[in-house]
């Protein structure tokens, strides 16, 4: 797939995340990101064709936000789409950003991806999106106490340890393999301005002192609930040519799904054994790595940002989309070649793992992988980089969206 | 049955909204470049894009601009016949672009019509809260 107009992301903004933010209700929240961002591409808010924004239904009670926040996403009078796709919402409203300019509809799009979760009930918000299922599932025979007896402790942490059990069993890796990636994650937050969950001087040891929340998954592991908002300009490559210092073309994007393990199709049962195989990740790594015209990932990536609540998912991730060998992720951890001066940096921002506003944050991977191109990220790596991508993970742990951007147009002969 | 309980932050705009009301006074903000004033006070202005974070200090009598009857109150879980009819207004404070939606009280329902002057009438306490503003009364006796 060649695209008619070659889009590209011109600026990247953020508000200043927390636990709770509740010096600002949820539409100033959204307003700092869209202000960062419109300021730092240095633009007039009229400029602005048409606006995508998205963030998780129900997780803060509000139905329907972009209706009565349009002011504060400078949405007046312009096309505005709300898009949402659990905890890909981010991720897939990048991609509705990318549909909107490649098909030359229009010139330049604000993405918005946000999420106050202070103000809701997160499981509660996580029930009313299974909730069809949740009927389905009692249709069976199933009570709902079995369901959750099911699924191991509430909420998305859950289903993870089932996975990070598959992992840890398929590479051999160990508690502290798990644990030295929430201390890269969490000592890589701490130089970056925006982030949650700030700790310098976190070693190993901390975060194993930690009780177990759900084996082999530890407190000090699991990502923070944050409120928070990302915005994001997408624009054609002529205008982004005259805006921008280093546009960051978008040369690939693809989103996938496979069927859910633990839950299946209507709680029908598993439709998978292992939730860590992740055919859905494979797949849309290889058709965004195609659209780009990239064969070897390991090698033509210079930077990764991939969404990873839980460390075994960071280790997952990295392999099942192409950057190591498969089981090798936790020997390069070992090594330093994820690190912010490794070969291959991955989640110098801190990724979900430090900060997790959920609407927000997988639009928060491509946003970071490009402002790293830019070399404007708050945690810049010294190298510098040429091609990045933004992952982002969602739904029933198999929803996944893929960017992949790159400071040249995609190839022409494509 | 899952209980589910949701907040909402205000903020600091809005709280300054609530502090005006413990004070009674109705307080709004000004949009920078437009100059449009707005009730309850907001940060930005949708038309300009603008801060509007100037606040200002408004006067207590306003514009009916709409108004609605019920002969039911609802309550948390069934409406019930109310004892009196409730009406419910917009109403648009002088020098506000915004309304603000109140009860209107010491009035007939039949003498309600759009356009007519109304002033605040407090609560005996007032604490910040919305329930500050008992409704609105007709100046003049309607």
């Amino acid at each position: 797939m060649a695209h008619k107009v070659q889009p590209a992301i011109i600026s990247c903004g953020f508000c200043e995340h927390a636990s709770k933010r509740s010096d600002v209700n949820m539409a100033e929240l959204v307003n700092e990101a869209v202000e960062d961002c419109i300021t730092k591409a240095n633009i007039d808010w009229k400029d602005i064709d048409a606006v995508v924004n998205g963030n998780m239904p129900a997780f803060e009670g509000a139905n329907m936000p972009e209706l009565w926040m349009g002011d504060h996403m400078a949405s007046k009078n312009k096309p505005l789409l709300r898009v949402t796709t659990g905890g890909t919402t981010g991720g897939s409203v990048t991609i509705a950003g990318y549909y909107s300019v490649a098909s030359g509809l229009y010139d330049m799009v604000l993405c918005i991806g946000f999420e106050q979760q202070s103000c809701g009930d997160t499981t509660v918000g996580l029930a009313s999106v299974a909730l069809g299922e949740f009927s389905i599932f009692s249709d069976l025979g199933y009570t709902i106490e079995r369901m959750r007896s099911n699924m191991g402790s509430g909420a998305a942490i859950g289903v993870a340890s089932y996975q990070a059990m598959n992992y840890m069993r398929r590479s051999r890796a160990t508690e502290e393999d798990l644990a030295r990636v929430v201390v890269q994650n969490r000592r890589n937050a701490a130089k970056n301005w925006w982030t949650h969950l700030k700790m310098p001087t976190i070693t190993i040891e901390d975060v194993l002192d930690t009780p177990y929340i759900s084996f082999p998954l530890r407190f000090g592991m699991v990502c923070p609930a944050s409120d928070g908002a990302c915005a994001m300009l997408i624009t054609t490559e002529e205008k982004a040519k005259q805006i921008a210092d280093i546009p960051v073309y978008i040369n690939g994007v693809a989103s996938y799904s496979n069927e859910s393990a633990i839950i299946g199709i209507d709680c029908a049962g598993a439709g998978q054994t292992d939730p860590c195989e992740q055919l859905g990740a494979m797949k849309s790594a290889e058709v965004a790595y195609g659209q780009a015209g990239i064969s070897f990932p390991n090698k033509e990536i210079d930077y990764a940002e991939v969404y990873s609540p839980f460390p075994n998912q960071e280790l997952m991730w990295v392999e099942r989309i192409g950057l190591f060998e498969e089981n090798q992720a936790p020997e390069a951890y070992r090594n330093g070649v994820t690190a912010l001066n490794g070969e291959l940096p991955v989640n110098c921002s801190g990724g979900v793992n430090s900060t997790n506003a959920i609407g927000a944050s997988a639009m928060e991977r491509p946003a970071e992988a490009a402002l790293q191109i830019m070399g404007k990220a708050g945690n810049q790596v010294p190298k510098t980089v040429h091609t990045a991508l933004g992952h982002g993970w969602g739904g029933s742990i198999n929803l996944i969206t893929h960017v992949v951007m790159s400071d040249e147009p995609q190839r022409k002969w494509r | 049955m899952v209980r589910a309980e949701f907040d909402f932050w205000v903020g600091i705009v809005m709280d300054k909204f609530y502090d005006g009301l413990q004070n009674k006074q109705f307080i709004g903000s000004k949009c920078s470049k437009c100059q449009r004033v707005f009730l309850p006070p907001r940060n930005r202005c949708g038309d300009c894009f603008a801060k509007a974070e100037e606040f200002v200090e408004l006067p207590e009598n306003g514009v009916l601009k709409n108004f609605t009857v019920s002969n039911y109150n609802v309550t948390e879980r069934r409406a019930r016949k109310a004892k009196e009819p409730i009406m419910v207004g917009l109403i648009q404070i002088d020098g506000a672009d915004t309304g603000i939606i109140a009860p209107i009280i010491n009035i007939s329902p039949d003498s309600l019509k759009e356009g007519m002057k109304v002033k605040v009438v407090w609560a005996k306490n007032v604490k910040g809260h919305p329930n500050d503003i008992a409704g609105f009364e007709p100046v003049g006796g309607g």
